[in-house]
């Protein structure tokens, strides 16, 4: 049996997978990776199966002692990894020996880090899924954002005798820009904005608000987009809707989003895009363009 | 260019494509609405249609997910159109029992709607709700058919925690706060039942189309009740 134990869970870590689908009926949040592309690479890497779980640090990674050799690979935003102080290699699998120390600092580049660890983690699966969904306290490690003490355990896969280095090749890696263009497929209520408001909102550049998190990413803008908010019936909503609250200021809703929404749907970013919305920085800015269809 | 809408349940809905692998369906009649979307979320779930692995039933429309976004939705449903007989709606009431004593809002409550706490309870407790549907929450249960005379207003600051088990009213809704979580409605009881389970597959045993009928319980009853959940 391997295992880590968590030194400082950073300012946001918590265990993801592809995601707990099928209960949204029951107001279950599809929770899971942000980034998933950045999930199936660190993955890959570590020859894990595709749904298994990953690390998903936010914004800074903290520091995770090895208690056993373990192979690894990080991916997704830039945190300065050091094992025993020394620089480690991202978008690689790495060979960590027993006793070593990981930490990382604050994000560089990007917003949300992922660490794949090679085996089978030993940590239940609730309603088919490792995902933590801390706002319903429930999968992943106690529900929770991983602390000082806590241990993670996973069984030993043979490959770590006789580890062969895998390297994402350049082409897969991607650059995590603060300021991205998204493109979007107008939603439901898209033609409740004038055609004024429509305009406004393809010229506009929004900020990500400090309060973002993986509910939602919450926008600002210099002008607001203002809407008629006729009374709108609670109806069903996914990550990638771009909600228009009547103050003006979008929400595109993420992987801890609610199941139904009574804000109007302007839009809806297309998955790959989300992948790069999931790594903008608080302050980064993101410009809308509109997307023929899906 | 696909015309936007398709039968299904003997009804035509109004198709739109809402992502990649999902599209929201609004029926298109005008009486009856709740009862069709219940329905037909039956009917979907028992169609063996595999791809198909989410529904979000609410309340003027239909949510549905499926695992790939190379889906011919008209395609994939039209079968289902000969099978409407078949289904008939599996009403259960459930009955769930209130302590309004330990209610947050009675104040605010009195003085919105200008009843006394008493003529509340006996209002809200004499109705039989339907449940619309469930969510935003984990859970969290909307009812649908509160009387008028106690409907009222949100607060106008959210808590930002409101207890589990909380029975509140929301504008013309009531509802239920399975879990622990946010919320800006006024807090009118508290039901030491227990409706929301993660280790319980399904998680809820109550369904959107349910019936609910509030039972008034006393503090004590409801300290007994709370303490036999550990």
């Amino acid at each position: 049996m391997g295992s880590l134990t968590v030194l400082d869970g950073g300012l946001f870590t918590t265990i993801q997978d592809g995601g707990r689908e099928g209960f949204r009926k029951f107001g279950v949040p599809v929770s899971g990776v942000m980034d998933e592309e950045a999930y199936l690479s660190a993955n890959k890497l570590v020859d894990n199966s595709k749904g298994s779980p990953v690390l998903e640090c936010t914004l800074k990674g903290g520091k995770y002692r090895f208690d056993s050799r373990a192979v690894i690979a990080i991916t997704g935003a830039l945190m300065s990894p050091k094992i025993n102080g020394n620089e480690v290699e991202v978008n690689t699998s790495v060979l960590v020996e027993k006793g070593s120390i990981l930490e990382l600092g604050f994000a560089k580049k990007g917003c949300r880090t992922y660490i794949a660890i090679q085996g089978r983690w030993n940590i239940k699966r609730v309603m088919g899924s490792y995902s933590t969904y801390t706002q319903g306290n429930f999968g992943g490690f106690e529900g929770r954002t991983l602390k000082k003490e806590d241990m993670l355990k996973w069984e030993d896969s043979s490959n770590v005798s006789d580890f062969k280095k895998s390297t994402l090749p350049k082409d897969q890696i991607p650059y995590y820009s603060s300021k991205i263009t998204a493109e979007f497929v107008p939603g439901p209520e898209w033609n409740w904005l004038s055609k004024k408001e429509q305009e406004k909102f393809f010229s506009s550049s929004f900020n990500v608000n400090s309060k973002s998190n993986r509910m939602g990413i919450r926008l600002d803008s210099e002008e607001p987009v203002s809407i008629n908010n006729p009374d709108m019936r609670s109806s069903g909503v996914i990550p990638g809707i771009i909600q228009l609250p009547p103050g003006g200021n979008p929400i595109i809703l993420m992987k801890d989003g609610q199941t139904v929404g009574g804000y109007p749907r302007i839009g809806k970013i297309l998955d790959v895009h989300l992948n790069r919305i999931a790594q903008l920085p608080p302050n980064g800015t993101i410009r809308f363009k509109k997307s023929e269809g899906f | 260019m696909e015309s936007k809408s398709l039968l299904l349940n003997g009804i035509s809905w109004s198709i739109f494509r809402m992502g990649e692998r999902t599209w929201l369906l609004r029926p298109q009649i005008e009486e009856g609405v709740l009862e069709y979307i219940h329905k037909t979320t039956l009917l979907l779930e028992d169609s063996g249609v595999e791809e198909l692995i989410d529904i979000i039933p609410a309340y003027d429309s239909l949510t549905v997910i499926f695992n790939s976004s190379d889906i011919d939705l008209k395609k994939k449903f039209s079968t289902l159109n000969t099978t409407v007989q078949g289904v008939k709606l599996q009403l259960l009431i459930h009955e769930v029992k209130v302590c309004y004593e330990v209610g947050l809002d009675w104040l605010e409550m009195e003085q919105k709607t200008r009843l006394t706490k008493e003529e509340i309870i006996s209002i809200h407790s004499s109705k039989e709700y339907t449940i619309a549907m469930t969510g935003f929450l984990p859970g969290f249960i909307f009812l649908d058919g509160l009387d008028e005379r106690i409907a009222a207003s949100r607060k106008k600051t959210p808590r930002t925690s409101v207890p589990k088990g909380s029975v509140g009213i929301g504008g013309n809704q009531t509802g239920i706060y399975s879990l622990e979580s946010p919320g800006g409605w006024q807090i009118i009881g508290k039901t030491p039942q227990s409706f929301f389970s993660v280790d319980e597959n399904p998680p809820m045993q109550l369904k959107a189309g349910d019936k609910v009928k509030f039972i008034p319980v006393s503090k004590s009853e409801f300290v007994e009740m709370e303490k036999n959940n550990g």
